[in-house]
């Protein structure tokens, strides 16, 4: 992407400070403060005591609290000045009006970063709430990092640490940074990441925001070697040019995606002119993050799809894409909504037409592209020389197969036997990687599950079998065609959108 | 680097408590930025009528012109296609009658043709600052609203973006036997635009609606510039 001139442009000197990320993100040895002195404590601080070993965190964890004891077998620091080695990242879940005094200390003995979980501060829009955070600005000034206040946290795979309240998210490390002011956000999306397949270097929800924020967060990841995609929910920003001049310097690094929230109709603003009328929050914002470079999704579900296709496909843009399928309408929709994101689903020649067709059953089937198989029941062996066989057309960039799996459901039935035994899931996956791996041709599994109710558990156990077998085998996988289709064009908007 | 030319137009109306530019003093900020407008004069009496009907030449538009007044069309303040001197002297009686002692004269401009009515403009976001707009104009603008924005300053891929943005791109190819508008003069406008936002904090917004495609060349044929 030639972006080049529009990054130079913008690089400037920044005046962020010297931070040593490696030991807020893989502390060695953190410490947890305001743990409470009982294990069956409610709290903030216990509940992340307890859900960053069940994490199976690898480093050393000093629980503090100023009455000290034990907890979980692990020795409570009355203070955290008598933890007894270095200490690289802290958890604060004190009360608000101790969270000062509980900073400075961590200052005092090197803390590269802590987050703060505790609320209680500008968000009150009291007084005394922003004169806490500014405390805790001038003492981050001073040489220590702050993610919060009032926030879920960090949660970084690869070391360990977690999101409030998240003992239970994946321990797999993944390309995807994710940045958000919502702790809600943050956590609903590491843990639906986890079953989408969407792997995380690192995520960050800053709450407050005091200290750490969108852009320098941006400034960071660009540069962060562990982090391939970028993506963001952003409501406010607290400064209009950084964040563009940076977004627009990461966008020219790895694929940024944003979720703008509150795009809604902007205040009523009197003005005289129609440009100004025009120009209300959400048609700016857009334009802005056209601008940059940004990959712009609507919803938390596009957000998620984006970042699977962006982590899981080749860096490129596909134009041209054949679609495997059977029945119903596939052909015709595949069509419609290919359109509308344009790509091209073009018609295979004759010869490969006839290649393909001799493997389907017949008649009903039609191997024109989209290829529609006809019968739910067609093997993986069969799909597998169908996918060969339209990759052979250099047309084809990229593959879509969609597999009605519930259709199974009659034919265990009628066999006896449960869903998982009829359908060859594991055997269908293993085909379409080695169809990948012959042709060199990403190709895309789409799930659509039409029978979510209480009678179709099976089902639902099924797909999300097939989509871990899809996953392991670094196939990514979408509900809907239309999920798939609209997620390419994000990636082909990103790589091959841009006028020069 | 501020335009001298334009500092002190908007100096000048900045001291008298203006809020907006007349057109004629926002047509003269835009032409120091290189932004082609039309041929116009200004003028206050009889006398001035005479000379400027001969420098602008006949067919004509004659519209009021004060700072005070921005939507001319409703108030009758607009008489097109002029094509003598009797229908221009009855004109300008009309319009100074119109203006109901608004301070200001009446502008004497080239009439210029053109099918495509394009808009451009400007306004101030409050958390990107100055924002350039281009899209459809005349009567569309506000009813079809395909526009698109970016933020100042405009590089020249930023411009040409822009007009693949909107969705009546096609409207500056070579359709219906019109001539393809020169792009290389729309992104030069659209960048300038923005320099004008970038240089100057008191214009708040900038309309010029509509921009006729001439031939192949954009004029600004109406503008209004709000200042702080």
């Amino acid at each position: 992407m030639s972006n080049k001139t529009k990054e130079t442009r913008r690089i400037r000197k920044t005046d962020y400070p010297t931070t040593d990320y490696e030991r807020i993100f893989h502390p060695k040895a953190i410490a947890i403060l305001g743990v409470s002195a009982d294990e069956n404590g409610v709290g903030f601080g216990t509940g992340m005591l307890r859900a960053t070993m069940a994490m199976g965190y690898e480093g050393t964890i000093y629980p503090v609290n100023p009455k000290g004891g034990t907890i979980y077998g692990l020795e409570i620091y009355r203070s955290v000045e008598d933890i007894p080695g270095p200490v690289d990242f802290a958890v604060i879940a004190v009360n608000a009006r101790y969270v000062p005094e509980s900073l400075e200390t961590c200052l005092k003995i090197g803390v590269a970063g802590v987050e703060i979980l505790s609320s209680g501060f500008s968000e009150l829009g009291t007084e005394e709430g922003k004169e806490l955070e500014r405390r805790i600005q001038d003492i981050a000034a001073r040489g220590i990092r702050v993610v919060g206040p009032n926030c879920f946290g960090i949660y970084c795979p690869a070391s360990g640490i977690t999101l409030l309240p998240g003992p239970d998210l994946s321990r797999e490390t993944g390309p995807v940074a994710f940045v958000a002011q919502s702790g809600g956000m943050s956590i609903d999306f590491a843990h639906a990441g986890k079953w989408l397949g969407v792997r995380f270097s690192k995520m960050i929800s800053f709450g407050n925001g005091a200290d750490l924020r969108e852009a320098e967060l941006l400034h960071y990841l660009a540069r962060d070697p562990e982090t391939r995609v970028i993506s963001m929910y952003i409501e406010g920003i607290k400064d209009g040019e950084r964040f563009f001049s940076e977004l627009a310097a990461a966008t020219s690094k790895k694929p940024v995606i944003v979720y703008k929230g509150g795009l809604s109709a902007a205040g009523a603003r009197s003005v005289a002119s129609h440009t100004a009328s025009m120009g209300g929050s959400r048609v700016i914002w857009q334009s802005i993050l056209r601008q940059a470079g940004a990959v712009q999704v609507n919803d938390t579900e596009e957000m998620a799809q984006a970042n699977l296709a962006f982590a899981m496909l080749p860096p490129k843009a596909f134009r041209g894409i054949s679609i495997v399928g059977g029945g119903g309408a596939i052909g015709v929709t595949a069509c419609d909504t290919a359109e509308t994101y344009g790509i091209e689903i073009p018609a295979l020649p004759p010869e490969l037409q006839e290649r393909i067709g001799s493997v389907l059953p017949k008649p009903g089937s039609s191997a024109i592209n989209p290829i529609d198989v006809a019968n739910p029941f067609v093997g993986p062996q069969a799909l597998k020389e169908v996918l060969l066989g339209a990759a052979q057309d250099e047309r084809i960039e990229l593959q879509i197969i969609v597999s009605l799996l519930f259709h199974y459901k009659g034919l265990a039935r009628a066999f006896g036997i449960p869903i998982t035994e009829a359908a060859p899931y594991k055997e269908l996956t293993q085909c379409v990687r080695d169809v990948i791996d012959q042709t060199g041709k990403p190709v895309i599994a789409v799930l659509p599950n039409m029978t979510r109710g209480t009678e179709s558990m099976d089902i639902t156990e099924l797909i999300a079998l097939t989509r871990q077998e899809y996953l392991s085998r670094g196939i990514p996988v979408f509900d809907e065609l239309h999920d798939a289709i609209r997620a390419i064009s994000h990636v082909n908007n990103y790589y091959g959108g841009k006028i020069k | 680097m501020k335009n001298e030319k334009a500092a002190k137009i908007i100096d000048k109306a900045l001291k008298q408590g203006r809020k907006t530019l007349s057109e004629h003093e926002a047509k003269q900020v835009l032409a120091a930025y290189d932004i082609p407008v039309t041929k116009e004069v200004l003028v206050g009496d009889k006398t001035g009528l005479e000379k400027g009907l001969k420098k602008i030449g006949f067919p004509l538009v004659m519209k009021g012109c004060s700072a005070d007044i921005a939507h001319k069309t409703e108030k009758g303040l607009i008489h097109v296609d002029v094509r003598t001197a009797t229908e221009a002297k009855k004109a300008f009686r009309e319009i100074l009658a119109g203006m109901e002692g608004f301070e200001g004269g009446v502008l004497l401009q080239e009439m210029v043709k053109g099918r495509r009515e394009l808009v451009m403009g400007l306004t101030r976001d409050p958390q990107f600052g100055p924002c350039v707009m281009f899209g459809l104009g005349g009567i569309f603008t506000e009813i079809l609203r395909d526009v698109a924005f970016r933020r100042a300053p405009l590089e020249i891929r930023d411009a040409k973006e822009m007009m693949q943005d909107i969705k009546g791109r096609k409207i500056l190819d070579a359709v219906r036997g019109m001539e393809a508008a020169d792009q290389k003069m729309l992104v030069d406008m659209l960048i300038n635009v923005g320099r004008i936002g970038l240089d100057f904090d008191d214009i708040m917004e900038i309309d010029l609606n509509p921009v006729i495609i001439s031939g192949s060349k954009p004029v600004v044929v109406d503008a209004l510039m709000v200042l702080k």
